[in-house]
């Protein structure tokens, strides 16, 4: 039985802890611990029972969407959020070396608008993936 | 045995009729949808305490833990006032479902 509770513990390692999440780690290891004890009923190896009973349990990926509490989508927005900033910043400092090279060797000549029109590019597609991910 | 998607979307209402009868906990409800279907569908465990956690959350039941057995308490699920107006009106819903599906669906076989 000391199987099962550790199965368990394996597949909500990754999940916050909570309350929430102690009271359903109980809850299944309970409802496997019966499971078991009917399967042996029927004639199973203890053995074989617990892996019947593990394997058969299923997808964790559910129980973790649902305890989580949408944990997923929050990281995802703050991703965007630090992409943005990361583009923005990136981007300025482009810019702003090219309008020191610009004025610097040929003051006469404006040509960084062009070399800013194309990095501009950049925190506008990283604006546009945050504002899509915001909605 | 039906692919599980395709029932996905009626869990919660198959699930709600059953503590609907009486309180049940979590593999006693596994072993009843089982029974019931004559094991022509069998929930997987790891979706049901899902639904739970969902329909707990929408406040549709109510859990409470039972009495010490098999050297574990067991964990009670119970229907609340909101969860039974729900399951009508989600039968409803199903019976208009189920006749607008049949106007395409019978006939062919």
């Amino acid at each position: 039985m000391r199987k099962i509770r550790s199965h368990v513990e394996e597949w909500f390692k990754d999940i916050p802890d909570s309350e929430a999440k102690e009271a359903m780690k109980a809850e299944i290891v309970q409802n496997l611990e019966e499971k078991v004890q009917d399967l042996i009923h029927k004639g199973k190896a203890e053995e074989d029972a617990i892996n019947k009973a593990i394997v058969d349990f299923g997808d964790i990926a559910d129980i973790k969407e649902e305890l989580g509490g949408g944990q997923a989508a929050r990281n995802a927005r703050n991703r965007y959020g630090i992409h943005l900033g990361f583009s923005i910043w990136g981007s300025a400092l482009i810019i702003g070396l090219m309008i020191f090279i610009n004025f610097y060797t040929s003051p006469d000549t404006i040509w960084f608008v062009y070399p800013t029109f194309g990095v501009l590019w950049w925190p506008l597609t990283m604006f546009y993936r945050w504002l899509a991910n915001k909605q | 045995m039906i692919r599980s998607d395709a029932i996905r979307g009626h869990l919660d209402a198959i699930i709600l009729r059953l503590i609907y009868e009486e309180d049940r906990y979590g593999y006693e409800i596994s072993k009843e949808i089982a029974a019931r279907t004559n094991e022509r569908f069998q929930i997987k465990e790891a979706t049901l305490y899902a639904v739970f956690q969902r329909l707990e959350r929408k406040e549709l039941i109510e859990s409470y833990l039972g009495d010490v057995s098999h050297g574990g308490q067991r964990r009670y699920y119970k229907i609340t006032k909101l969860g039974r107006a729900y399951l009508r009106e989600t039968i409803e819903e199903w019976n208009e479902i189920k006749d607008i599906m049949n106007i395409f669906m019978e006939g062919l076989t």
